[in-house]
């Protein structure tokens, strides 16, 4: 049965074409997915991600438990931090991506993908032998507003909210009298905040959300812009960018791997030998030179040879191109400034390999 | 007479409008409203030659390419080169201004039953 977050009527009420999405009914536009994605770069935009995961890690073997399963390195997370994670298997493959906050000592939240959250917590437990933790899945008691854009804090502040947290931090506090963990992340490449509640506030969160926000221009903004917000940051897709097959090397997240890390990880020795000789793929980011359009899983060809696959490609709004990421063999000719060609309908068309990601991302900054 | 009534509409939401012995093909506005924002548009070269039922053009909106089926069997005589550079333009109007191809009809008057009047493709679609 497909299910429903606690705003489907309110996405009813408002127009949206509604779609299935990862077991979701969700809304994919409200009026146009080109104005909802310049108006989260130039105002602020309002998203339902309550289908989003949510699982609590709680005991005393907490940090150890999530050392073993992601590469990053847990123990330097202060209270009220979070980091971008993967969670891969033993071949370094990725069973999917994570944010990982540490809420205080020995809780931490972990928000997964739609898609993945019974994958995350079959394979957390399976790795959860020997560990004296608590797996608590509270997605199904849980709505997640995502609030985004360079008005995002304009908006807070009207209602009242006083932090001035850097990104990548979470707090707990309440907007409106209601109860909630404010987290300074999102998916779209601008500042902007997520807002997780009980699923019986959600519904007056997200009203008041829209009512206050109209001084600021606020949208609400389906799954459509979303999409075509995080290609633009060069943030990658889970199903579309990143699999079990792919190791997070491969999908250019070395950034994110720590190399000095002590505990041993699910994946490590693949992982580590990758950073340090590189993988036999890479991730790469592609400008098209005409007018047309690389879609997920067209091919990408090198002087004549096949060499890839586009995984996530569409229009960027604010760029007027085309934009691509696809994964290519791994060889020192495909690299910034080369040109490639991209299979579309039985024809070849040029293709620029650019730097990731297509716009200049605006969080805020985290003071140091 | 406003331009729905005069136009004939295919299951797969392309319409025919007679012009002087030829047909003018578009895409319906419930089909535009359903692909929402136009981003790209692949016409065919004039003078090529379709089965009713070929793909002849593809267009993309922000989420998807969608192929265009020709209603009848024809050969093109004129394409919309203004909706190339301004695919948008099938969002604002896809009858007067956002026609795609004009064509001149190769197949017999068989292939006119499957199409719908305007009215009779609306309520289809309910």
């Amino acid at each position: 049965m497909v299910k429903k977050t606690y705003l489907h009527e309110k996405h009813i009420e408002l127009g949206a074409k509604m779609v299935d999405f990862a077991g979701w009914h969700m809304p994919v536009q409200y009026r146009s997915i080109i104005e909802e994605h310049k108006n989260v770069r130039e105002n602020v935009g309002l998203f339902d991600v309550s289908h989003m995961g949510e699982v609590f890690v709680v005991g005393e073997d907490a940090e150890e438990f999530l050392n073993k399963l992601v590469p990053q390195n847990i123990s330097k997370l202060t209270d009220g931090k979070a980091v971008y994670c993967q969670l891969p298997n033993r071949d370094g493959g990725l069973i999917d991506d994570l944010i990982i906050y540490k809420l205080k000592t020995n809780t931490y939240l972990v928000i997964c993908n739609a898609s993945r959250v019974d994958e995350d917590i079959n394979w957390m437990s399976l790795n959860q032998r020997g560990y004296n933790i608590n797996l608590d899945n509270e997605s199904h008691n849980l709505s997640l507003l995502a609030v985004q854009g360079p008005k995002a804090v304009d908006l807070m502040h009207k209602l009242g909210y006083t932090d001035d947290q850097d990104s990548f931090t979470i707090i707990e506090g309440k907007l409106l009298n209601i109860p909630m963990y404010i987290s300074r992340t999102g998916y779209t490449g601008e500042d902007g905040f997520e807002l997780l509640v009980i699923n019986e506030y959600a519904e007056h969160l997200w009203d008041k959300l829209l009512e206050e926000g109209k001084e600021f221009n606020i949208m609400p903004i389906g799954l459509g812009a979303r999409d075509t917000l995080r290609l633009e940051a060069a943030l990658p897709l889970y199903g579309n960018d990143l699999d079990e097959n792919t190791t997070p090397v491969e999908a250019g997240l070395s950034w994110s791997i720590p190399k000095d890390k002590l505990d041993d990880y699910n994946g490590k020795k693949i992982i580590m030998e990758q950073l340090e000789n590189g993988a036999p793929k890479k991730l790469i980011g592609l400008k098209m030179l005409d007018k047309s359009i690389a879609r997920h899983e067209y091919e990408v060809y090198y002087q004549g040879e096949k060499v890839g696959i586009v995984t996530s490609g569409g229009v960027s709004p604010m760029l007027n191109a085309n934009i691509a990421m696809a994964y290519v063999k791994n060889i020192k000719e495909i690299c910034a400034g080369s040109v490639v060609q991209v299979m579309i309908r039985e024809k070849l068309h040029d293709a620029e390999v650019v730097k990731r990601p297509f716009i200049k991302k605006r969080n805020k900054v985290t003071r140091s | 007479m406003s331009i729905t009534e005069k136009i004939l509409c295919s299951k797969s939401h392309e319409y025919l409008l007679e012009e002087n012995g030829n047909y003018i093909i578009g895409l319906t506005d419930y089909a535009i409203e359903q692909l929402g924002d136009i981003v790209f548009v692949e016409l065919p070269e004039v003078g090529s030659e379709y089965k009713k039922g070929d793909t002849f053009a593809t267009i993309e909106s922000v989420k998807a390419a969608s192929e265009i089926y020709m209603p009848v069997s024809g050969k093109i005589i004129e394409v919309n080169d203004a909706i190339a550079d301004a695919p948008e333009i099938l969002n604002e109007d896809c009858y007067e201004k956002g026609w795609l191809v004009k064509i001149e009809k190769t197949g017999d008057e068989s292939e006119f039953a499957d199409l719908l009047e305007y009215e009779d493709y609306k309520e289809d679609l309910e």
